[in-house]
């Protein structure tokens, strides 16, 4: 009985597989929230009612979400529609991770946003919303909207007020997707005929003369941010604002303003033309219901469904017949973008766009931060972007490298093999070798997965060269290239002799400042008699309990340089304000002063507890042979704090020499790249260089050799200095 | 500055005038007059907490006297720090510099003084020589043994000739041994040095042995100061008849009778030089002379016994409390036995009854010494 009862059961479920899937869900992934995300559930709600077939939504964070997608659909658990910008269609597409548009009519959409998603004459996705940026105007300050750049710098002098802190118009200067507007107004191209980026053009030139024209007659502020943008217009310190859909939602509500379009450039007669992005539903090129997924790609991204986007979503639909619609119609900030996108051209989704990025906020800071004239910033993108776009390494044979291992192999077993049998079975000699085995075994576990493997895994990665997704072994190369410094000389930042001259600088002003102070503050403590003692050491432990990546973003905003406390303090002395990231003097200071206020309490502690294991009567032999305080000092704590400092010493010099967080987020490697360090000049080349982890990995095993040095080194010195105090 | 060491000592006296010092509420030290003379070996001893350390880290200048005036070689030196007054200080627990070598922790004081290299060299070779340390000079303090260490200490203060020595307790951490050992070298030392000496300790064996006089402390105040010898023979009060001396001095309270002193089950004839006395007094009798006898005034039950080789000590419980008496070798005591006791002819100390001042002491010395010199 029981056989047949199994065989039946099989049989039922290898039939449920074979039928047609239409009762099982199709997965669609996105990275919504709020009343975005409720729009898609409604949408695809609106589908599952016409077509029966359910729809099982994931929200997903916008940060993993593109590497989820890699990682999940080439393995076929991915899902079978998602939702994603265009711009990195090229590397999905490079990837075979998406399909083509088979259900897709053209006139149904916007033309330009049908261009945005063509690879190679295909079109790739259904277009669902647009973003681009516009301007938004405060009705109040601002009664007639400007339509030319003439217009723009007649109103300009009457709306600010540079020593009240209010400006005509407020953007984020730096950030070359704002910037790319006027570039594109001024007529400039940003890829010349054969598609590769050319940053040393007129229209460059005229774009950042014109930006630069506005900052320097403080027509809008310095080195702005979104929050700074944000807080400006609603504070009504600022008359116009640059900035995308997602503004609206963060505009205070006592603030009256109008959406409109980015004014022609009067020079050109050309309409400043920001980038417009097009949000798109793919379908999964491993989809295994290729049909029913276009099916729900394609409704979503038109008619009824395209309408509750609007409405409740708020997005701005890309489908022509929307806008027929009374309530689109009506919607004030979806007409008025919509008009604004006229003049937007898609951001082009070629692996070059994503190279441009870098060289173009160089460029963007040397002439608005920095001294740099306009005609000679297109240059310097230009060097940028060559050194960072590297010659592809050529491919190396790896059987040299598999017959080394295989040599080492083969002789690590000869040499384990011929040497004498131990006098005793390994059993007898560790009799609870199994017991100790499960004591270490969790931490094992922690270490093999944490550090080992991935050590494992860069080492070997190091070896070969990433680009698209494809891996292909280069053997030394990466190495080679970094230690030869090819394509940049010795001395310009990128080169990795510099970031090491920088690394080592900062480590050796870090520990030093960190250990004085530490060490002074520590003498003034010791002392019995100083009340609250309990109050300074808590007041001087803050800085070290508190997450160092706040402190960093702490100070950086104190180095403002308009908005900042620390120039408000230098002005309120009398002295001029500092632009602290234009210089590398001053950029690496800001750096130094706040890692030293994240550092000195560690120091001062161990400090502090050395001091108070001298015993009183050393300093009171001292005091009777003759020595005054500084020399008690000198003779007497400071040799004898040597074994404990020692150790701190060295601790601190390893996590400072590794110290991403201060670099990344204070300095942010400004000015030009001159104040990052080693690890952050991986990361770098890892996740802001079009993601190429060999050249990468090849940084970190360097990093490694370096410290794996400094570690033997100081051991020594530790050894030598361990027999002091007896 | 190659002169010999025992040179350089005029002016290396030392003045304590109406010496006061408290720490926060307490009181340590409650007004001490003191003179020690040029080239004087003076011991301060007394029990833990009389101040006596106190004073020493006051005459050091690593204190500040709340009252009254330092004077050493006949200058004021309440305000001026322990660098500059010239005194050298020996340390209970040695406190030699870890980190440098035995050379260096010597030298260290007169390197600070900027003296000549050469200068340096010779003064430290002498003084290892002097102290038996040459073999030792490279050497690190915890490569040494606590008699060297001391020696070290010893060394530091010695190298550097300074005006005044200060010892604090320096031999408290030594086995019996050693203790007796580096006692004889102190000696010899000040023979040589000729400098003068402030020796704190609580142990009265040094302080019989080692001093030229003698400074008993007591509650802050100085009890007596004088040769050993008088303090043993003559003592002021009750305090320190009872701390120089071991066993320690027997005290027995006694009222005026006629002609002899009557307590709780005893009666002892009063001595012909006695003036007129109060009716109340306090007696004391060393151990040493008291004897164990067939009949005697004291009588009682022996509570305990101490057999050191060539005599002994019974401790005896009488009707006037704990005594305790001395036994020559031959004679049989045991714990238990009834046993009668008798002083020695004129062996009476007399005492106010509140032990406060001396009224009498005996006129024999010579015999009362070899009880001195008993190791305690």
């Amino acid at each position: 009985m029981k056989p047949w009862l199994a065989l039946a059961l099989l049989l039922t479920a290898l039939g449920a597989r074979a039928a047609p899937g239409d009762a099982r869900p199709l997965k669609l992934w996105h990275a919504y929230r709020g009343g975005e995300e409720s729009a898609l559930v409604q949408a695809t709600g609106l589908f599952t009612s016409k077509t029966g077939i359910p729809v099982e939504l994931l929200a997903l964070p916008y940060d993993a979400y593109a590497a989820k997608l890699t990682n999940a659909i080439p393995h076929g658990v991915g899902p079978d529609v998602f939702i994603f910008n265009h711009e990195r269609l090229r590397n999905f597409h490079a990837q075979h991770l998406v399909a083509p548009a088979s259900g897709l009519m053209r006139e149904d959409y916007f033309p330009n946003a049908v261009e945005a998603l063509e690879v190679d004459g295909q079109v790739y996705g259904y277009p669902m919303s647009l973003k681009s940026l516009a301007l938004y105007v405060n009705t109040k300050r601002v009664p007639h909207v400007p339509e030319t750049t003439n217009a723009l710098l007649t109103l300009l002098p009457a709306l600010s007020d540079a020593d009240a802190g209010r400006f005509g118009l407020a953007y984020e200067s730096g950030d070359f997707y704002f910037h790319a507007g006027f570039l594109f107004g001024f007529g400039g191209a940003l890829f010349d005929d054969s598609g590769r980026a050319s940053f040393d053009t007129q229209g460059m030139a005229r774009s950042l003369a014109f930006v630069k024209g506005l900052q320097d007659k403080r027509f809008i502020p310095q080195e702005a941010s979104g929050a700074l943008v944000k807080s400006l217009f609603n504070d009504g310190r600022a008359a116009m604002a640059i900035s995308g859909p997602w503004f609206a939602g963060e505009i205070a509500s006592d603030v009256d303003y109008r959406v409109v379009g980015l004014p022609v450039v009067s020079e050109t007669g050309l309409p400043i033309q920001p980038f417009l992005g097009v949000e798109t539903a793919y379908v999964s090129a491993r989809s295994a219901r290729a049909e029913q997924a276009q099916a729900l790609a394609r409704f979503i991204s038109l008619g009824e469904a395209s309408r509750v986007r609007a409405t409740v979503g708020r997005q701005i639909p890309a489908d022509v017949a929307a806008y027929t619609l009374r309530e689109v119609r009506e919607d004030t900030l979806i007409s008025s973008f919509r008009e604004a996108a006229r003049h937007a051209t898609p951001m082009p989704n070629t692996l070059e766009m994503a190279r441009v990025w870098e060289p173009m906020k160089l460029a963007l800071r040397a002439v608005l931060q920095g001294g740099t004239a306009p005609e000679d910033a297109g240059a310097l993108a230009d060097r940028r972007y060559r050194a960072l776009h590297r010659v592809r390494p050529p491919e190396a044979s790896p059987l040299p490298w598999l017959g080394l291992v295989g040599m080492v192999a083969l002789g690590g077993s000869v040499w384990v093999l011929r040497r004498p049998a131990a006098a005793h079975p390994f059993r007898r000699r560790y009799p609870d070798v199994a017991r100790a085995a499960a004591y270490l075994a969790p931490a094992a576990a922690g270490l093999a997965v944490l550090v080992f493997i991935p050590f494992a895994v860069g080492l070997g990665m190091s070896l070969f060269h990433h680009e698209a997704g494809e891996y292909s072994f280069v053997g030394l190369a990466n190495f080679v290239d970094i230690l030869a410094s090819r394509g940049y000389r010795i001395s310009e930042p990128l080169s990795f002799y510099f970031t090491l001259a920088v690394t080592l600088l900062w480590a050796l002003v870090n520990v030093v400042l960190h250990v004085s102070i530490g060490l002074l503050l520590a003498m003034l403590l010791k002392n019995p008699l100083l009340k609250l003692r309990g109050v300074y050491r808590v007041l001087l432990i803050i800085p070290w309990a508190v997450p160092n990546y706040i402190t960093a973003l702490m100070w950086k905003g104190m180095f403002h340089r308009q908005f900042g406390a620390i120039n408000g303090l230098l002005v309120a002395l009398g002295l001029e304000p500092v632009s602290w990231f234009t210089r590398f003097s001053t950029a690496f200071a800001a750096n130094v002063v706040t890692n030293t206020w994240l550092g000195f309490p560690f120091m001062m502690v161990v400090a502090l507890g050395a001091l108070q294991s001298i015993p009183q009567e050393l300093y009171e032999a001292a005091e009777v042979d003759g020595a005054s305080q500084w020399t008690q000092f000198r003779r007497i704590t400071l040799p004898l704090l040597k074994p404990a400092m020692l150790p701190a010493v060295i601790l601190g010099s390893v996590w400072t020499f590794n110290m991403f967080n201060i670099i990344y987020l204070v300095s942010g490697g400004e000015p030009g790249g001159g104040t990052d360090i080693l690890v952050s000049e991986a990361f770098r080349w890892a996740f802001q260089r079009n993601e190429q982890y060999g050249f990468a990995a090849a940084y970190s095993v360097l990093i490694f050799v370096v410290l794996l040095g400094w570690s033997a080194f100081t051991r020594r010195l530790t050894r030598a200095s361990s027999e002091v105090v007896g | 500055m190659s002169s010999p060491l025992n040179a350089e000592h005029d002016l290396s006296e030392v003045t304590l005038s109406g010496i006061k010092k408290s720490f926060g509420q307490n009181p340590i030290v409650k007004g001490v007059d003191l003179q020690v003379g040029e080239g004087e070996f003076l011991v301060m001893v007394g029990p833990s907490g009389c101040g006596k350390t106190t004073l020493l880290r006051l005459i050091a200048g690593l204190e500040q006297v709340d009252e009254g005036e330092v004077r050493i070689g006949g200058v004021r030196v309440n305000d001026i720090p322990p660098r500059d007054r010239d005194v050298a200080m020996v340390f209970q627990s040695y406190a030699l510099y870890p980190h440098m070598t035995v050379r260096e922790n010597l030298a260290f004081g007169l390197t600070l003084r900027k003296l000549p290299a050469a200068e340096i060299a010779s003064r430290v070779q002498e003084v290892a020589g002097m102290l038996e340390l040459s073999h030792l000079l490279e050497r690190k303090p915890k490569a040494l043994s606590g008699g060297q260490r001391q020696r070290v200490a010893m060394g530091r203060a010695i190298v550097r000739r300074p005006k005044v020595f200060l010892f604090d307790e320096p031999l408290s951490n030594l086995d019996t041994a050693l203790r007796v050992q580096m006692r004889g070298e102190l000696a010899r030392l000040h023979r040589r040095l000729g400098a003068t000496m402030l020796y704190v300790t609580h142990d009265q064996v040094e302080a019989m042995t080692l001093a030229t006089r003698v400074a008993v402390f007591n509650g802050g105040l100085l009890q007596q100061v004088g040769p050993p010898l008088d303090l043993y023979n003559r003592p002021a009060n009750q305090f320190v008849a009872g701390f120089l001396g071991s066993p320690a001095m027997n005290f027995l309270e006694a009222s005026r009778q006629g002609t002899g002193f009557t307590g709780r089950g005893f009666t002892l004839p009063c001595p012909a030089d006695v003036p007129a006395y109060p009716n109340r007094v306090l007696l004391g009798l060393r151990p040493q002379d008291l004897r164990v006898v067939s009949q005697g005034p004291l009588a009682g039950t022996v509570d305990a016994v101490e057999r050191l080789g060539f005599d002994g000590y019974a401790f005896v419980t009488t009707e006037a409390g704990l005594v305790a008496a001395r036994f020559d070798k031959g004679v049989s005591v045991a714990v238990g036995d009834t046993v009668h006791l008798a002083p020695v002819s004129d062996a009476l100390h007399i005492f106010s009854a509140d032990g406060a001042a001396a009224l009498r002491h005996p006129e024999q010395q010579a015999s009362l010494n070899a009880a001195a010199g008993v190791a305690s």
